[in-house]
């Protein structure tokens, strides 16, 4: 079946149509009209599902890579959007985590946050997170980066208790401080290379100085590892992620910071992958510190959420951990890291968002989430201790599910790369992370019935709601134990998928961006532009003209 | 000489706006982030060609061969990024300052917490739950020049009037409230 | 009353703002202009409407449709790219010419509808904005006015005959 390119543009243009609908008719249906609100919702992400399945297949299955370029501008012109194995594989994950939160969502959310617009809202922040994995333009990565961001802000502190608003401030001050430094990292690269389209920064950057390239990459590593929490910069995560709703963290930790992940394996696999080897001392040092710290506060944390979300920091580091060794593949193929890298991304997104929902349960059912306070829920709940024990040991590695699958071939590229101290470290996180499991689901599923909550909660009365929460958890967990047990598969699938993104030159030759003028350094004749020009009528503007003022 | 100027514009931007962005107020943190992004477009400015007089648009494509074979015309790329940059930082400051405000009306103080205001109470460190009792606020002394957003200067504030419990406002009785 | 002036200019300048807000809409394809800036100019015509009249009342005149107005505008803007479809690709500009009797002939397309999209996304949004600000100050200068009674003078501003107005008309909406 041929796949249009035009299917680049269903991830992003369905939840906003409906968005846009159901805020258009927002005003009528009386009682009813959450319920309409919700079966919109539900429809929208039912084929963003099917439409990322099919991108995937025709992806990560068959090889090939879609560019779409809006209303047909050619590329250094317009904006693209640029599809291959990398991006369709989170845009899948993407579908599947907002799919399985949205039931947890729809049973756990109060009425008040219901009528304050949450659906519309769900569907603007699947909105931003598919179009960062799309684009390919840096600016209208930022575009997109800003939705999600705006989207998430209003997530995160909707509703207006009073520690939301607390935790609302710094997630939003550290969030925006990254923006900004993405934003200059975007004015650099116009200001040195003189285009904003990706695939033409990659052909640029190879004849740029390496002060430019320098400068570059680490503002796209201190904005790109802020948002997707890297060791010195992960300080909005653990502030925040516990003070809204269960199914929003559910929401968060399972996208957002692979929002940050994507663009780091981006970025340095299209503009920089001579960097991977000559920064990969820093790198790793980073995904150790990463590793570690994040287990480590783990273990100082006194509540289901705020544990898990230590976690997310720990586990961002196994993946920057992969990106690290990259390159360097000696034994292995080449790609080894990065394969791992995604192999683990998959893991991490699915068990992580079903372990906060789990958890959110567990805070549902105790009115607390303080481990001290609560105990002993195994005997009123067997099926949520069993999902929770399930996911909880997926998540630190246990042979028959995915973590096993992931980790032992993170440890296999480091062994095998010689960077045993981190590996040595990546042992001792998950060895943390097993303490931890075992720590949460001791505390709040053993020993006596203890419910410190006095408030009824009425939601746990009706049967339907207790499926609907449960449900997705069971189906996630399911997924996990799949990819553990079709590990070889998956694994070779992900390879694909890795080597595809180190692609540089095929990801350059698939945009095609139509250079009039030469790159900087190359002499050309100014005849060639008014050539270009008469040729190309819709390009009248002194657009690109930049290096050749440099050229003169 | 006219990129000196920008270059010690947006130097000066940048600082003041991480100054004001590392001070406690609250208001100060708007001004700071707008400052920020002030920088930030200026600095976008400057990164495309800074022409006189010779006009990014052409409608005619022989006065712009014409243009185009003596000297350079203005790069506009700079200038639509600009304006989605302003775009997307009304956007988010219109957001924080309902964000501040709404905080204000909920917590009654203009201050961010500190990292030491935890450790010294006992028990959960990143709990601020049950910050609803002003008795823990006390003890932070305002910095001088902030005595201007304190309440203090208005004692025994009335609750919120009857006319101003809308809809926003109100929460369902018996909803489960989350922590 | 000190809004008299402003109530007077606010009939003369207000028809003018929309004016000038739909020129610059529709000259925004080729020339300066363009959906944000127009949808910026009306919303700063709906608040000198705030200014001069209360907010209470514009609020009963167009808080109902903000959110409307929103979705509206994006549904109009995202259909604008799927008409793009036709012609093969996303966002694709169709254009057509329109010839009226008295003027030339006017070029018409999908990006003239996208920007009206734009326009109403921002103007809508900009007003909701500026009345939950403008409902923030008076509930500021209402607990400034109560705590200034209890003080023992009165500085009862000519904002109070509009608040009984209010509870009336927030039953209905």
């Amino acid at each position: 079946m041929a796949v249009s390119a035009n299917l680049l543009a269903v991830p992003v243009a369905a939840p906003l149509l409906t968005a846009a609908l159901i805020l258009l008719f927002a005003r009528w249906g009386g009682r009813r009209r959450i319920r309409h609100q919700i079966a919109l919702t539900t429809l929208a992400l039912c084929l963003n599902l099917a439409a990322t399945a099919i991108l995937f297949q025709a992806t990560a299955g068959r090889g090939e890579r879609f560019v779409l370029q809006l209303g047909d501008w050619s590329a250094p012109f317009g904006i693209t959007f640029y599809g291959d194995g990398l991006s369709a594989t989170l845009l899948l994950l993407t579908a599947l985590v907002a799919l399985a939160v949205y039931p947890f969502a729809v049973a756990t959310i109060d009425y008040h946050r219901d009528r304050m617009g949450f659906h519309p809202l769900y569907l603007f922040l699947l909105m931003g997170v598919n179009g960062a994995f799309l684009s390919g333009d840096l600016f209208n990565l930022y575009v997109f980066f800003e939705v999600l961001l705006m989207a998430s802000f209003v997530l995160l502190t909707i509703g207006a208790q009073p520690a939301q608003t607390n935790s609302g401030i710094r997630y939003v001050v550290l969030n925006l401080l990254a923006s900004t430094i993405f934003l200059i990292a975007a004015g650099v690269a116009y200001g040195t290379l003189g285009t904003l389209n990706m695939a033409q920064i990659a052909q640029r950057l190879t004849m740029a100085s390496p002060a430019v390239r320098t400068v570059f990459a680490g503002l796209l590593l201190v904005s790109f590892g802020s948002k997707a929490a890297i060791f010195p910069l992960f300080f909005w995560l653990p502030a925040s992620y516990h003070t809204p709703p269960p199914a929003v963290t559910a929401l968060f930790g399972g996208l957002l910071t692979k929002v940050g992940i994507y663009t780091l394996f981006r970025s340095f696999t299209l503009f920089f992958p001579e960097l991977l080897v000559s920064w990969q001392p820093i790198l790793l040092t980073i995904s150790g510190a990463t590793m570690l710290v994040g287990a480590l506060g783990a273990l100082a944390q006194p509540g289901i959420r705020r544990v898990l979300s230590f976690h997310i920091i720990s586990h961002v580091g196994f993946m920057l951990m992969g990106l690290a060794v990259a390159q360097s593949g000696n034994r292995l193929a080449v790609g080894f890291g990065l394969g791992a890298a995604v192999i683990y991304l998959c893991h991490h997104m699915i068990i992580k968002t079903a372990l906060i929902m789990a958890g959110g349960a567990v805070e549902l059912h105790m009115g607390s989430d303080r481990l001290a306070s609560i105990g002993g829920l195994v005997t009123r709940q067997p099926l949520l201790a069993f999902l929770f024990f399930m996911s909880a040991i997926s998540l630190a590695g246990v042979p028959p599910f995915s973590g096993f699958v992931s980790k032992l071939s993170l440890l296999q590229i480091t062994l095998d790369t010689r960077h045993w101290f981190v590996s040595g470290i990546s042992l001792f996180a998950s060895l943390l992370t097993m303490i931890n499991m075992m720590r949460l689901w001791r505390e709040s599923f053993w020993g006596d019935y203890n419910r410190p909550s006095r408030v009824p909660v009425r939601i746990l009365q009706s049967r339907i709601r207790q499926q609907l929460m449960l449900t997705p958890v069971a189906v996630l967990v399911l997924l996990s134990l799949a990819l553990g047990i079709w590990g070889g598969p998956a694994f070779q699938l992900s390879m694909k998928v890795a080597q595809q993104a180190l692609d540089r030159e095929a990801y350059i030759e698939a945009v095609s961006p139509s250079s009039p003028i030469s790159t900087p350094g190359a002499e050309q004749p100014l005849v060639s532009l008014q050539a270009y020009f008469s040729d190309h009528p819709k390009a009248i503007s002194g657009m690109t003209a930049r290096p050749l003022l440099e050229s003169r | 000489m006219i990129s000196l100027l920008l270059a010690l514009a947006v130097g000066s931007l940048f600082a003041s706006g991480t100054y004001l962005i590392l001070r406690r107020g609250q208001i100060k943190l708007i001004l700071g982030l707008a400052l920020l992004s002030h920088g930030v477009n200026l600095l976008l400015f400057g990164s495309g060609r800074l022409t006189e007089g010779r006009p990014p648009i052409f409608l005619d494509k022989n006065v712009y061969a014409e243009t185009i074979a003596s000297s350079l015309p203005a790069d506009p790329l700079p200038q639509a990024l600009i304006l989605t940059a302003i775009v997307i930082s009304f956007g988010i400051t219109a957001f924080v300052i309902v964000l501040v405000n709404r905080r204000h009306t909920v917590t009654q103080t203009d201050f961010v917490h500190g990292e030491y205001v935890p450790l010294l109470r006992e028990g959960d460190p990143f709990d601020f739950s049950d910050s609803s009792d002003n008795v823990q606020h006390d003890w932070l002394a305002y910095e001088v020049d902030e005595v201007y957003d304190s309440e203090d200067l208005l004692p025994g504030l009335p609750a919120m009037p009857e006319s101003e419990r809308d809809e926003s406002t109100a929460m369902e009785e018996d909803s489960y409230q989350w922590p | 009353m000190p809004e008299l002036y402003l109530r007077l200019l606010n009939r003369i300048l207000t028809p003018i703002l929309l004016l000038l807000a739909f020129y610059l809409l529709f000259r925004g394809h080729n020339l300066p202009g363009g959906g944000f800036i127009a949808g910026l100019m009306a919303a700063s015509a709906i608040q000198l409407q705030i200014l001069s009249r209360g907010h209470r009342r514009v609020r009963r005149t167009f808080g109902p449709y903000l959110n409307n107005g929103i979705g509206l505008g994006l549904a109009v803007a995202i259909c604008a790219g799927f008409a793009g479809l036709l012609e093969g690709t996303f966002f694709k500009g169709i254009w057509f010419n329109l010839d009226l009797p008295l003027m030339a002939s006017i070029k018409l397309g999908t990006p003239v509808v996208f920007d009206l999209g734009v326009f109403l996304v921002v103007a809508s949004f900009t007003t909701s904005y500026l009345l939950g600000l403008s409902r923030v100050s008076d509930t500021a200068a209402h607990r400034r006015d109560e705590a200034a009674s209890r003080s023992g003078y009165s500085t009862a501003g000519p904002d109070q005959a509009d608040r009984g107005v209010a509870t009336g008309t927030r039953a209905e909406s």
